[in-house]
């Protein structure tokens, strides 16, 4: 038994000296993965590089995790001491193949805190977790961790490190911009191995919220990049959240400059026409968020006919009209732009208390109408509820005269029901505000 | 081009009927597979698999097969001098395994083997200015860890410890458009999240933020023709949605929105015959996690053989009578 685990603990050794000189040899490794292997079947190494392609055989997982594992539990109970060097590729074969085992990051914090390890290799760890772990929330959270750091270190003038000196050099401010690229990078690459991909989305908006607050260029760019990929992702509701998370982001811009945005005239509607052209903040002028919403309600159009049946697409418009009903009401009724605030500390944008939709004695919510009227309770409320004042506005109209024609010459159930509730939607939500 | 819809098919032999003693024979079994590979990987959240586990046996009516002294002296040992409690022994303390030891130490009426006076502490240090609660002290936000902090504290009869209107502030600040909430402010409506938002604003009795029409929409929108639910639009149902759903949705009295007969159905179909446990969906591998969710919105949905539970602690309804905590209910 003692000969065994001796065995086990050579062989783990050198597995754990393998990867680190895997990546010492190849510093550009981009990927990892498991090789289906159940046995060792050569007197080689279980670990396979290929180009940029780390690679472990799965036949050594059953020994290498428990025993790097258990090796660094030793460590934190104060039983075993490693140097920092054999601590840092202890935590790094771990966190390759557990990611998630928080106690390993939190070691990699302190070796950062104590100069012995460079932030910069946290992410990139970090990154070549995510290609096998793509929802790892713990690799998520040590990022953002690590990116703080990073910031307070790099780039002063960043929202992270408000208190710090604002004068940054341009070597500091092109170092900002490269950490700020290859984040969203990461968030694209998890996004995509991973269908709504929660953690990946969240963690762009805790980017662009900490790391580009001031940059209307980035915002512009994500809005017109997100474009593209939301097309290609139809059903990926995170994506899409994610672009009404930057039409709030530019709602509450126009608020500060809305005398110059208010007359601006739509631009005509290619890709991303509405955006400024320049990077320049001053251009700001140019854009027109009334071109932007008509635009987006554009392409929520061509989505829904092109691909009937997607519930995250019928989603998507509801939020885009949403936001543009209360933009455009907010500007044309008073005009006292911020009136209602998208970012208050009542993220409702005023909707609480302002809906009572349902009988609460009745059974079933019908939230497409597929029940048959004469049988369900709620009929009378959603007549009270259309009493609401109908805003006079040719865009619910054209709202309402999209749902039309989508049930008129629709065979597909799924798009059917969709458009019924979206219907039922506008007349119980919108007509309310 | 195909069916668009992401859902399961239910199959016509797929079990239709509960069957408790296959499932406590599963959790009964699961802790003595220690050195399984499987057991090493989730060592990380072993605290909150212990509290998922005797809380499935609770419910059930079993929690006397369970090793009560291990697993009390178990916790014992991952409380830190910080007063915050680890997954287990040599991890780091964090809010949500404080959590899981708590409410453990609640089944077992057994409070006062901890220095519950330091957990008070610990809880009360990770709150933030804006009101928002760290997981621990490297400082990750998380609108779970405001209801860990709740939970925790109200299980302790200490709530007054934190700052309750910083609290609520920063979670309705994660509310959105459809009523529902994200794990931060401007992120996704997630069922998971929205649980814990909602659980937090009964625990603190503002349930009357929550604008309950527009949430109950947008929760029972989560149920697929299958009869199972989702945590987000396009997403496949899975039974741990389901309880998050449903919890969320008797929270806000408004479970009586969704078709309760389909839902069991779902759920009873994602049992294991032969092994015991349940699993996210029909015919995949069961789990400790998934079979407490399973059983826990069975009682939501009135089974009789189950006992009431919680919506808001995800425990027994009699536990929580026998401490006097009640957390707020929409009327």
């Amino acid at each position: 038994m003692a000969e065994l685990e001796e065995e086990v603990g050579v062989l783990v050794q050198r597995v754990v000296k393998d990867i680190n000189s895997a990546f010492k040899k190849n510093p550009n490794i981009d990927e990892i993965g498991l090789i289906p292997c159940p046995e060792a079947r050569y007197n080689r190494s279980p670990i396979v590089l290929v180009e940029n392609k780390l690679g472990v055989e799965s036949w050594c997982i059953k020994f290498l995790l428990p025993y790097v594992h258990n090796k660094l539990l030793l460590f934190r109970q104060r039983k075993q001491w490693f140097d920092r060097d054999a601590l840092i590729d202890i935590t790094c074969t771990l966190l390759l193949l557990n990611p998630d085992f928080t106690t390993a990051w939190n070691v990699r914090k302190e070796l950062i805190q104590f100069g012995a390890l460079s932030p910069e290799k946290d992410l990139y760890l970090g990154k070549l977790a995510l290609t096998k772990f793509p929802k790892s929330p713990e690799t998520w959270i040590h990022r953002r961790w690590v990116l703080k750091r990073l910031l307070q270190e790099h780039c002063p003038h960043s929202s992270l490190a408000k208190d710090q000196n604002r004068d940054v050099t341009t070597a500091q401010s092109a170092k900002y911009q490269e950490i700020l690229h290859d984040e969203l990078k990461v968030c694209t690459d998890a996004a995509g191995r991973y269908p709504s991909n929660y953690n990946a989305w969240s963690h762009r908006i805790w980017v662009l919220q900490n790391m580009a607050e001031e940059d209307s260029k980035i915002i512009y760019d994500e809005l017109c990049s997100s474009k593209y990929w939301v097309s290609m992702h139809i059903s990926d509701h995170s994506g899409f959240h994610y672009r009404q998370f930057l039409f709030k982001s530019l709602i509450r811009r126009s608020n500060f400059i809305l005398d110059k945005t208010v007359s601006a005239p739509s631009l005509p509607t290619d890709h991303c026409a509405s955006l400024p052209k320049e990077e320049s903040s001053s251009e700001i002028q140019t854009w027109s968020l009334q071109g932007l919403f008509d635009e987006e309600l554009d392409l929520c159009n061509d989505l829904i006919e092109s691909y009937p049946g997607h519930e995250a697409l019928w989603c998507h418009r509801r939020l885009v009209f949403f936001l543009w009903h209360h933009w455009s009401s907010d500007h044309h009724s008073c005009g006292t732009p911020g009136k209602t605030s998208l970012n208050g500390t009542d993220g409702s944008l005023g909707l609480s208390h302002t809906t009572t939709m349902v009988n609460k004695a009745s059974q079933v919510m019908d939230v497409d109408c597929l029940i048959d009227p004469s049988l369900q309770s709620y009929s009378q409320e959603t007549k009270r509820l259309k009493r609401g004042p109908q805003p006079d506005s040719h865009k619910l109209l054209a709202e309402h005269r999209f749902v039309s024609k989508i049930l008129s010459d629709c065979g597909n159930m799924d798009q059917v029901r969709f458009a019924t509730s979206y219907k039922k939607w506008l007349d119980s939500v919108i007509g309310q505000l | 081009m195909g069916t668009q819809i992401k859902d399961v098919v239910m199959k016509a032999d797929a079990p239709s009927t509960l069957l408790l003693d296959k499932h406590a024979d599963y959790i009964a079994a699961y802790g003595s597979k220690k050195d399984d590979y499987e057991y090493t990987l989730s060592e990380y959240l072993r605290m909150s698999g212990i509290y998922w586990g005797l809380t499935v046996m609770d419910l059930m009516g079993q929690l006397s097969r369970m090793s009560k002294d291990e697993i009390i002296e178990f916790i014992k040992s991952c409380q830190h001098d910080c007063g915050g409690i680890s997954a287990s022994i040599g991890h780091d303390p964090h809010l949500l395994y404080t959590l899981s030891a708590v409410q453990i130490l609640s089944l077992y009426d057994s409070l006062s083997v901890i220095d519950t006076d330091k957990v008070v502490e610990y809880v009360k240090s990770l709150q933030q200015e804006d009101g928002s609660f760290a997981g621990d002290k490297w400082g990750e936000i998380d609108t779970r860890f405001s209801f860990c902090a709740a939970a925790t504290l109200a299980l302790l009869g200490k709530l007054d410890a934190i700052n309750i209107d910083k609290a609520v502030e920063f979670v309705l600040s994660c509310m959105n458009f459809d009523g529902g909430f994200g794990c931060r402010p401007g992120s996704e409506s997630h069922a998971g999240q929205i649980y814990c938002c909602t659980g937090f604003l009964s625990i603190t009795n503002q349930l009357h933020h929550v604008n309950a029409d527009l949430l109950g929409w947008w929760l029972c929108e989560r149920q697929l023709p299958s009869g199972g639910l989702n945590g987000r639009p396009e997403k496949l149902p899975d039974v741990c949605y389901s309880w998050w759903v449903l919890a969320s949705l008797k929270i806000i009295k408004r479970i009586h929105w969704i078709d309760k007969n389909k839902l069991r159905s779902f759920i009873l179909a994602c049992q294991d015959e032969e092994t015991g446990g349940f699993a996210d969906r029909p015919g995949d591998m069961v789990d400790p996690f998934h079979t407490l969710f399973g059983i826990a919105g069975l009682s939501l949905l009135g089974d009789e053989h189950i006992k009431p539970v919680n919506p808001v602690f995800c425990m027994p309804e009699e536990v929580l009578q026998r401490m006097n905590v009640h957390p707020e209910i929409l009327n």
